[in-house]
């Protein structure tokens, strides 16, 4: 891609001897869309505070376009932030709300009129000039609150889980209308959210973060198809993480059985962590495949069946479209390429074992990060 | 439709209890109040002669004083009420509970022992020209005096301005102000743009909590100030008491009530069509 814009060197933030940042190191480039991925509490939103200038770290540099950063106000950065709870001005009408940026620097009023009309027609509100805010739907709002930022062509755009309150159809539809609209005006965008699916949709690249520290940055494929530890191929995703040993170059062996695989560059019987994604098990009649298992139970999904299997006490989750009652005994077959060798981490052990699994453990993750204040 | 009625006769019941009320003590008064003032005060018969005097001899002069000086003691309010509001707001919770019993704590007083006080301190042999002539300044002549009236006013309504002001800028979503300074603003912008447009309602409230009080008092001026500064409530009162005359007493009472309307309808034509959290008095 293109040059560096931001680089955060060594960033640390301590809140009441709390350390909600641990050493973050990261480049974002010119036009980028960069997510910052993680669970509530992760330091996501803390990052990009410190970047909109409205917190100042404890230690460590924000750099930008290659000029120390950290004392600058947030009037005088290049940024424009797309908040949370959207924060529109409640004695502004629509109107107003997106020109407020352009008079305060004080531009001439037929170029507010023309940028802001064009805006409206962009983030499609146009016809909604004197609306008042509290008349608009969420989805309004937030379109009012993109326009409002988007309209002083800042070098950057922060937003902050913008699209949280949205119900699901609307939240997809704006996902499109912001990937293409940072397209469209060359703008970098640095988004903050919990939500994986959004992320691996919209970024060129993600930044998972947990616990005040990065855990992995790489381009969605990347993120998806060779995560870092546990918890990342946990966080993205559904992951079976089982317990394995490296034999060799491309042959690791877990449940008493050695597998070819793609992984290299490991230490000759090193323990390691096996990641298996649920969609890319193959279910096999029993004596052809490479482990059997009984099915313990189905969940229709829509796409698919989610099917917990157990094989010799360690339950997995296997995501097909065939329908396997409970009981059934099936094979598996695995390709090495659906065989992911991750290092030991301070994770290991902690995710990746279906055995408590309920139906609502998708609404289980969701709930836990709408904790997120 | 039975329920609806049912419903409705639920909600009279419940506010029957207020509805006599105002009858009892609003209305029926209001009623006296006119009955006297459209009625001589010696055959009792209908007349307009109390209103026209109304407007005759020194009353215009004392109605305009007392406008004049509620007006400046409301302004000087905001300017005392307003950084004292948004101080308090900016505090952590617990710290803005303390500050708000202290600025209501004078309330706990009665109005005339917190009046007659400041004779004390204002007096020529007071305690400020006592204090004063130790550093070698005065005696100062400060009782009596219109300054003494309008600080009398300031003192004894201000919490009436900050009560409201408080209320509506600690509602102000610090977010907003994140957000304005997002856009642009400097900590000054910030205060124009944002802050005091969203204050504006407390405001509102706030100058007529204190106007409204202030433009009807009595006691302060006669406590503190002199003939010559003479208030319209304190003109009524003697009407009342010592003039006898409860007619033209109830005709002033009338036109400073129908006076109190015009001032208050428009300081709240200043808060626009959304006035909420203002008092319409």
């Amino acid at each position: 891609m293109s040059k560096e814009l931001i680089r955060l060197k060594n960033l640390v933030m301590e809140f009441d001897g709390e350390r909600i940042l641990d050493n973050i190191n990261l480049y974002i480039n010119d036009h980028e869309f960069l997510t910052l991925l993680g669970p509530s509490g992760c330091g996501k939103t803390t990052t990009l505070r410190i970047i909109g200038g409205f917190l100042t770290p404890t230690s460590g540099d924000v750099l930008f376009d290659g000029a120390r950063m950290n004392d600058v106000p947030p009037y005088k950065r290049q940024i424009n932030t797309v908040f949370q709870r959207y924060a529109l001005f409640p004695h502004l009408d629509v109107y107003d709300n997106i020109a407020f940026g352009l008079r305060i620097s004080k531009l001439p009023k037929d170029e507010i009129h023309r940028r802001v009309t064009e805006m409206l027609e962009i983030v499609s509100l146009k016809g909604y000039e004197t609306r008042k805010i509290t008349s608009l739907s969420g989805g309004q709002q937030q379109r009012v609150a993109i326009a409002r930022a988007l309209v002083n062509q800042p070098k950057v755009l922060l937003l902050d889980e913008p699209l949280g309150a949205l119900d699901l159809r609307l939240r997809k539809d704006m996902q499109n209308e912001l990937k293409r609209i940072q397209q469209a005006m060359g703008i970098t965008f640095i988004y903050v959210t919990h939500d994986q699916e959004e992320a691996l949709a919209m970024s060129d690249t993600i930044v998972v973060m947990d616990k005040g520290r990065i855990q992995q940055i790489g381009r969605p494929e990347d993120i998806y198809n060779e995560p870092k530890n546990a918890f990342v191929a946990d966080f993205i995703g559904e992951s079976n993480i089982l317990d394995g040993v490296m034999l060799d170059d491309c042959l690791v062996k877990f449940f008493g059985r050695s597998f070819t695989c793609v992984d290299k560059g490991f230490a000759k019987n090193e323990p390691v962590d096996v990641v298996i994604r649920p969609e890319d098990i193959d279910i096999v009649e029993p004596q052809l495949g490479h482990l059997t298992g009984t099915v313990t139970s189905v969940t229709f999904k829509g796409l698919n069946y989610d099917i917990i299997v157990d094989f010799k006490g360690f339950k997995w989750l296997i995501q097909t479209t065939d329908y396997h009652p409970v009981d059934a005994v099936i094979g598996i077959r695995l390709n090495p390429e659906d065989i992911h060798v991750m290092k030991k981490s301070e994770y290991s052990g902690q995710f990746g074992d279906y055995s408590s699994y309920s139906a609502e453990y998708d609404e289980l993750t969701e709930d836990a990060a709408d904790e997120e204040e | 439709m039975k329920r609806n009625k049912h419903l409705l006769s639920g909600t009279f019941l419940l506010t029957a209890p207020y509805i006599v009320w105002m009858i009892i003590f609003i209305l029926i008064p209001l009623g006296v109040v006119v009955f006297y003032a459209l009625t001589d005060s010696v055959t009792g018969m209908f007349t307009l002669g109390n209103l026209s005097k109304v407007f005759t001899g020194a009353f215009p002069k004392v109605f305009g004083r007392s406008v004049w000086y509620s007006l400046v003691a409301s302004a000087i309010c905001l300017l005392i009420g307003y950084p004292v509001a948004y101080f308090i707001a900016r505090q952590k919770p617990s710290t803005q509970r303390i500050l708000y019993m202290l600025v209501m704590l004078p309330m706990c007083m009665s109005f005339l022992l917190r009046t007659l006080a400041w004779v004390g301190i204002l007096r020529d042999t007071g305690i400020l020209n006592t204090l004063l002539g130790k550093i070698g300044i005065g005696p100062l002549h400060l009782i009596r005096t219109n300054g003494a009236v309008i600080l009398g006013m300031v003192y004894n309504y201000l919490p009436y301005m900050i009560m409201p002001l408080y209320t509506v800028i600690m509602k102000i979503d610090p977010l907003l102000i994140e957000a304005a300074e997002d856009l642009g603003c400097s900590s000054r912008h910030v205060f124009t743009k944002v802050v005091l447009p969203l204050s504006l309602p407390g405001i509102i409230s706030g100058v007529t909590m204190v106007f409204v009080p202030a433009v009807s008092t009595f006691y302060i001026s006669q406590k503190l100030g002199s003939t010559s500064t003479t208030m319209i409530g304190d003109v009524i009162e003697s009407q009342f008491k010592s003039a006898n005359n409860p007619n033209l007493g109830a005709a002033l009472s009338l036109v400073l009530m129908v006076l109190i309307f015009i001032c208050v309808g428009i300081m709240n034509r200043f808060a626009g069509k959304d006035n909420e959290g203002g008092v319409v008095v």
